[in-house]
């Protein structure tokens, strides 16, 4: 078992903390979460130095990564920004493009990053009356007597929606009914007629888009279809787990960087004549943090290492993302405690980040859902 | 246009520790690209994409800067190839006995070279020597504080920001030139940089013949820290406190 980098992963980690120092200096962050979007000269940045490429497929421009590295790359951009950024959102959206869509289709990932660093694609999956319950959407394609499919319906949450030029879009082939399983995938311009869009205020993460998208009569042809005709589902279905490993990764990320400036604090602030971090009571949110830290850390590089040898993680994400979303708000919150007054103010980030862990235990899938995933799975490890 | 940059490999100073006794402690420190030479390599890479260059980086380093690590780093920004001589007694060298040892490396390996580019100075010792030994050495020009380089034919136009006037200045090639960190900031290597340094040509050879030091090292320590004044002013004494802030400023 070796746990050691490569020089290779090293470096690129040596290259994120650079970009990170470069482009999200406290007042930059500040600013991204209000203006809700990371800085055009931020993504251009990022796009420049190719991290976007990271894990997609050489024939569409691609760096094909392993699943560690593209988890210790998304683990160390959060903790070296402390902000949610759109790119791993980005970057999974392009990777199912790239996977199931023709080379027509995958070609406008390299046409767009050409353009600017922006994201290229968002996906559109939940609807107001289908979040967890996939089977209940009602969006649908209906194919017209010229060939086209005329597209009807509303999707909801959908991260990084304003900014993108493509969405992709799941919906239902021809009838709503829940009965109806067959459901296809769309490559979507979002500036065509009969789309648009309206902002979502979400409590955090306001760096990252959230919107509705309205689909009202739009037309697409059949060659805008992802894959096969009816199954959209099985194929976004595959890159789910990977998802999640990434939720995680934001998480963890995010929880460090709150880990690391409680830490920080506690050894500057004096209270009662000493540093507070020599007070036990200090030191056990920051052991019970380094607990959850290293535990989350173990099991998330161990899913990523078996996606990498081929392995079902079903149960162990589930478990994992249910477990490690929660404990890095815990972390958060540990961090707020040990702040005491200050970390309850605007002064420091570690409230903005209490506030963005929040969404990650949403985000992929919600706790209940995937502990509903893994309460099913675990008796069959035990046959 | 072939162009060759002398990069120095330094101990990063970030964790380079003061023991009790005031030596330094650098057994917790990474070797790095000696910090301002990032600048002269990224200057080097984008003048020879504008001039269908080569950029070979040279370095006369310790044994400990042999590290794959640091060699892919420096291979990884717009660099095509690397050559290191190493000595140990290099670690502590002048800049008269670095001018030499580099000057043996232009001769051997990369006697063909148009422009060598150096950093204004290294992150340790900050001399700014080496550039004019060397050039003195290989009887060529050399200038110094560039802010932009351009190629023309058969000399370069080169920049020197000053606080009243931009200079401009032609040299006539082959020349040494000193770049300030202003002239371009380093590029974030990306992955595919990254994983492409690993590829590229790069050899290390054990420098024949010593090295020619003029000068000893008795000893290498901090500065004793000096005491802070903690000079205490009694409550709404606020004038002479102002007058200590004003004067301490001064």
């Amino acid at each position: 078992m070796d746990f050691a980098l490569t020089d290779e992963q090293e470096l690129l980690v040596e290259s994120l903390k650079e970009y990170a120092d470069r482009y999200f200096d406290d007042e930059s962050v500040r600013q991204m979460y209000e203006n809700h979007q990371v800085s055009a000269e931020a993504q251009d940045a990022y796009r420049d130095a190719g991290f976007p490429f990271m894990g997609l497929p050489e024939e569409v421009g691609g760096i094909p990564t392993d699943h560690v590295t593209l988890g210790l790359m998304t683990e160390k951009l959060y903790e070296f920004t402390g902000a949610m950024t759109p790119f791993m959102t980005g970057m999974l959206a392009c990777a199912d493009l790239a996977e199931f869509g023709t080379p027509e289709q995958s070609a406008v990932i390299m046409e767009e990053y050409e353009k600017s660093g922006q994201s290229v694609a968002a996906l559109c999956l939940s609807e107001p009356a289908a979040g967890s319950d996939n089977m209940g959407m009602t969006m649908t394609s209906k194919k017209q007597a010229d060939g086209t499919y005329v597209l009807n319906g509303q999707k909801t949450w959908v991260t990084n929606g304003a900014d993108v030029p493509y969405y992709i879009v799941i919906c239902k082939d021809e009838e709503p009914a829940r009965e109806n399983n067959k459901m296809s995938l769309w490559l979507v311009k979002r500036e065509t007629e009969g789309v648009s869009t309206a902002h979502l205020t979400k409590l955090g993460q306001h760096t990252v888009p959230f919107v509705d998208v309205f689909f009202d009569n739009v037309v697409v042809e059949e060659s805008q279809r992802i894959g096969e005709a009816g199954a959209g589902w099985l194929l976004l279905m595959k890159n789910f787990e990977f998802e999640r490993c990434l939720v995680v990764a934001q998480g963890l990320g995010l929880a460090q960087a709150a880990q690391n400036d409680a830490i920080a604090y506690a050894k500057e602030r004096i209270a009662f004549g000493k540093p507070i971090i020599t007070n036990p009571r200090v030191q056990g949110l920051i052991e019970q943090n380094e607990i959850m830290l290293q535990q989350t850390r173990h099991w998330l590089y161990y899913c990523l290492w078996k996606l990498d040898q081929g392995q079902s993680i079903n149960a162990d994400i589930a478990m994992l993302k249910s477990w490690g979303t929660r404990a890095h708000l815990q972390i958060a919150d540990n961090a707020i405690e040990v702040y005491g007054g200050l970390g309850y103010t605007e002064e420091v980030r570690v409230g903005r980040i209490w506030r963005d862990l929040r969404g990650n235990m949403l985000a992929g899938g919600t706790c209940e859902v995937m502990d509903y995933i893994a309460g099913r799975a675990i008796p069959k490890l035990y046959k | 246009m072939k162009i060759v940059v002398a990069v120095k490999v330094v101990a990063d100073d970030q964790d380079i520790f003061v023991a009790g006794d005031r030596t330094l402690d650098y057994s917790k420190a990474h070797q790095v690209i000696s910090s301002y030479d990032k600048n002269a390599i990224e200057a080097a890479a984008q003048l020879a994409a504008a001039n269908d260059g080569t950029v070979t980086v040279i370095s006369a380093a310790t044994s400990k800067a042999t590290d794959a690590k640091l060699k892919k780093d420096i291979l990884s920004r717009g660099v095509d190839e690397l050559i290191m001589v190493t000595d140990d007694a290099l670690a502590t060298a002048d800049s008269f006995a670095t001018a030499q040892v580099l000057k043996g490396i232009v001769e051997d390996k990369v006697s063909d070279y148009d422009l060598i580019l150096t950093g204004d100075g290294s992150a340790d010792f900050y001399a700014g020597q080496v550039n004019v030994q060397l050039a003195a050495a290989l009887g060529v020009p050399t200038i110094n504080e560039v802010t932009s380089i351009a190629a023309e034919g058969d000399k370069v136009v080169v920049e020197r920001t000053l606080e009243e006037e931009v200079e401009e200045i032609e040299v006539p090639l082959p020349a040494v030139i000193a770049v300030s960190p202003s002239i371009g900031e380093p590029r974030i290597p990306g992955m595919r940089e990254i994983l492409a340094a690993g590829k590229k040509p790069s050899t290390v050879d054990e420098l024949a013949g010593g090295v020619d030091a003029k000068i000893e090292i008795e000893e290498i320590k901090a500065p004793e820290l000096a005491p802070r004044k903690q000079q205490i002013f009694e409550e709404g004494d606020i004038d002479a406190f102002a007058a200590a802030v004003a004067e301490a400023l001064k």
